[in-house]
């Protein structure tokens, strides 16, 4: 029954997300009640600027009782435990308050338009690169698998671990100081020139744009994937089917591409989504170097502005743009491997 | 199971390691890394790089993103001079001091700063003036000036003074019409043969510095200091620092909290990954889904913005990677668990009476401990590039140096931009170099441990 399975890991993934907003709500409740007890202060003191014609008392009263309603819109006068519930609330109906200092394109200050800005150029910047490294990792997986312990292998999972905990972020300043100032033939970050073209020529500027962060997220990640994918492959090349594939005198090319690989492709398949998932969570301050206006970069500039409202909202959505890619992930897992549907379980 | 079962099972599994020799280069790295942290006092040309990194007095006296000295024989290095002649006057009641600094300069460059220093006790307001003589023999009054009583270290960088500017900027009027004041760079002038991009005059300089005393005062500790072209092994970041110190500092701060990070995420993440295969039931669904709620959160982000609002000590740094990485092993450790749970002898032991500590720590999870330092050695360069990840964006602790706050000041004081690749290449290569010699131990005792991957 896959559906009944969808539905499960679904509903089990909307739970966790759930459980999670509370914790982070929990957790960054007194810095995001200072926030909004200084943006309550700031409105109030620009409402009053404005106000003419009332006496002393007159102003100290409408003070007071704007006060009142503001806390009171804000649940800042209900008790710890229930703001907490109502912060949470707010940040899973996408009610992420104001922001301090970054504004939008269309200067709204609405924290959740802020965000999603954001997420079609970190989206479109991470699958292209993780379809590219996939391409490359597989093929080069495939080749080494084939040819295990040779000079090709040896070589490569040398190679693999050589990057293995080198930064994106590092290897992309580099790669600007050499091919954006020294040979001047990419340009140095952005998402398009600044008098923006358009049509085509748009997104013709757009790729020219991506290729060198592309470039620098394959240059990093592809070694890892083939080092995964020939570890899954030589695992099932073990397997007696094979030998007996390899007995009957089927030739080698058709062992590895029909025998193996219908095999093999499930958790290969898991491997690149996760891989994407992974590299989504853990590359994702590296737009920030290349200045690429997605979700990574919004960190950056929060943290400069000291923009709180902002932070909080980008990591829910990150979070949440997370558990949506394991819940996909383990669908098209279930999808591929039938063991898994029946149980239902891991 | 028993200590010595361990311990033999280690000496196997020690035995098969020292086979692999990917697996010993990252070990001889790692002794290495190990031999250069203790050896730290000795090799850093600046004893204090580490407690005064942000310190801007202690690097006064070094020139500004410079390259290495190696990479450019030509250029002049950093020279201190406190050797001086001294001719002593008296007229009236007033003493006329006068100090000789000669200066043999042999490079292609001029050197990029001239610094005079010294130490002057008194009671009186001094008069101080400075004239440096060239090898052409003309001679350039720098500055005249009047220094208040009370100070008593007097220290006067040449480039940054407005007199000596001016100065530099009519001695290259005579050579050369078009001189620009506002972009004329002092030492430049000096130092050569004053026209713009000239080369280097070199020669034998003197520079007097003349003083008008009262006869009890005196002037003690002088010498002057020419910041040169090229500093050190890795030359100098943009706040004048030494950048070799910076990186070998950085390394024992590295592997801490690399290797702190590791250990205790990783002992957790078994014991839990254990108990849960051994406890079962209930207890182990509910472990699951708390272990699925912490994987469910993105590292990387959440630890951000925990920095940003926490602003950590590293020590609370170290807690907080701790908190979620406990979760890599746990996956592994408990199907495994699952497996050895099954054995008859944990079920002998169980007929006997053990606990289920005794049963857990005793009897499973010293069979996962070679896994266990196999997951360590992989885990610590993940610890390591989060924490240059997190500095990258300046919420490190400031009270130490680590090679992502190199990075960080590098970035932001436009290293890219100016091209300055020695401030930016060494600190992400120690990145990826420790990181690579823990990835070839690692690497080599996963392909130990899952006999599969075994190639033909």
């Amino acid at each position: 029954m896959y559906w009944k399975y969808c539905v499960t890991r679904i509903c089990s993934g909307i739970v966790i997300f759930v459980i999670i907003v509370f914790i982070f709500s929990a957790l960054f409740n007194t810095v995001a009640e200072e926030t909004a007890r200084g943006q309550i202060a700031e409105t109030l003191k620009a409402e009053m600027s404005g106000l003419r014609g009332l006496s002393h008392e007159e102003l100290l009263h409408y003070r007071e009782t704007r006060y009142e309603t503001m806390y009171h819109q804000y649940h800042l006068d209900r008790p710890l435990g229930e703001r907490i519930i109502w912060r949470a609330i707010d940040s899973l109906t996408l009610n992420f308050g104001k922001s301090t200092m970054i504004k939008s394109r269309a200067q709204s200050d609405n924290v959740w338009t802020i965000v999603s800005e954001c997420i079609p150029p970190t989206v479109l910047l991470f699958t292209t690169a993780i379809a590219i490294d996939i391409l490359i990792g597989l093929w080069l997986g495939l080749k080494k698998a084939q040819r295990a312990g040779g000079i090709m292998d040896k070589g490569t999972s040398i190679g693999t671990m050589v990057v293995y905990g080198m930064p994106s972020w590092w290897l992309g300043m580099i790669m600007i100081m050499l091919f954006a100032y020294v040979i001047k033939i990419f340009p140095s970050g952005g998402l398009y020139s600044t008098p923006r073209p358009s049509g085509i020529a748009f997104v013709g500027d757009v790729l020219y744009h991506m290729a060198l962060p592309v470039i620098t997220l394959v240059i990093i990640g592809f070694w890892a994937r083939a080092y995964l994918t020939r570890n899954i492959v030589l695992g099932v090349l073990q397997d007696d089917y094979i030998m007996a594939a390899r007995a009957r005198g089927i030739p080698e090319r058709g062992v590895l591409y029909g025998h193996t690989l219908r095999t093999a492709a499930p958790p290969i398949v898991t491997m690149a989504l996760l891989s994407l998932i992974v590299s989504f969570g853990g590359n994702i301050i590296f737009e920030g170097v290349f200045s690429w206006p997605g979700m990574g970069n919004l960190y950056w500039v929060a943290i400069q502005q000291n923009d709180v409202p902002v932070l909080m909202g980008n990591l829910i959505v990150t979070t949440a743009l997370y558990i949506a890619g394991l819940v996909i992930l383990d669908l098209i897992y279930g999808f591929l491997d039938p063991r898994i549907k029946v149980g239902g379980r891991r | 199971m028993r200590w010595s079962d361990v311990k033999s099972g280690l000496l196997d599994f020690w035995g098969e390691f020292r086979r692999v020799k990917s697996g010993m280069v990252g070990l001889v790295l790692l002794v290495l890394f190990v031999g250069v942290v203790l050896a730290e006092p000795y090799i850093i040309p600046y004893s204090e790089a580490g407690t005064r990194w942000r310190d801007i007095t202690y690097w006064e006296d070094r020139p500004e993103g410079v390259p290495p000295a190696w990479l450019f024989r030509g250029l002049p290095p950093t020279q201190t001079i406190s050797n001086y002649a001294i001719s002593e006057e008296v007229i009236g009641d007033v003493l006329l001091y006068e100090m000789v600094f000669s200066y043999d300069h042999r490079y292609d460059g001029a050197p990029q700063d001239l610094i005079f220093e010294c130490e002057a006790i008194r009671k009186e307001p001094l008069m101080l003036s400075l004239s440096l003589q060239r090898p052409d023999d003309r001679t350039v009054d720098l500055l005249r000036k009047e220094v208040p009583p009370g100070v008593s270290r007097i220290r006067i960088p040449i480039s940054k003074d407005e007199d000596a500017k001016n100065a530099a900027y009519q001695f290259a009027l005579e050579y050369d019409e078009n001189v620009r004041s506002d972009t004329i760079k002092t030492c430049e002038v000096l130092f050569t043969e004053a026209r713009p991009s000239t080369p280097a005059l070199r020669g034998t300089y003197a520079l007097t510095a003349a003083f008008i005393l009262s006869q009890d005062d005196r002037i003690e500790d002088a010498r002057i200091v020419l910041p040169g072209k090229v500093s050190g092994l890795l030359g100098t970041d943009g706040q004048k620092r030494d950048i070799w110190s910076g990186i070998v500092v950085g390394l024992k701060w590295a592997l801490l909290i690399g290797l702190l990070t590791a250990a205790v995420s990783v002992a957790v993440g078994v014991v839990y990954g254990v108990m849960s295969a051994y406890l079962g039931g209930w207890k182990d669904a509910l472990m699951q889904r708390v272990y699925e709620i912490f994987v469910s959160i993105p590292l990387l982000p959440i630890l951000i913005v925990m920095s940003a609002v926490f602003r950590p000590s590293v020590w609370v740094m170290i807690t907080m990677m701790c908190i979620f990485f406990w979760v890599g092993p746990v996956k592994t450790v408990r199907s495994m668990g699952l497996q050895i749970k099954e054995e008859t002898y944990i079920e002998a032991s169980r007929g006997i009476g053990a606990s289920d500590a005794r049963i857990i720590f005793k009897h499973m999870v010293p069979l996962l401990i070679p896994y266990a330092f196999a997951s360590m050695a992989l885990n610590v360069p993940m610890a390591i590039v989060y924490e240059s990840s997190i500095s990258l964006l300046g919420l490190g602790d400031a009270t130490i140096v680590t090679w992502g706050q190199i990075l960080h000041d590098g970035f932001t004081g436009g290293a890219v931009l100016r091209n300055l690749w020695w401030w930016i290449l060494p600190p992400g290569l120690a990145i990826a170099i420790v990181s690579m010699s823990f990835a070839f131990i690692g690497f080599a005792m996963d392909a130990i441990l899952n006999p599969k991957l075994r190639t033909r």
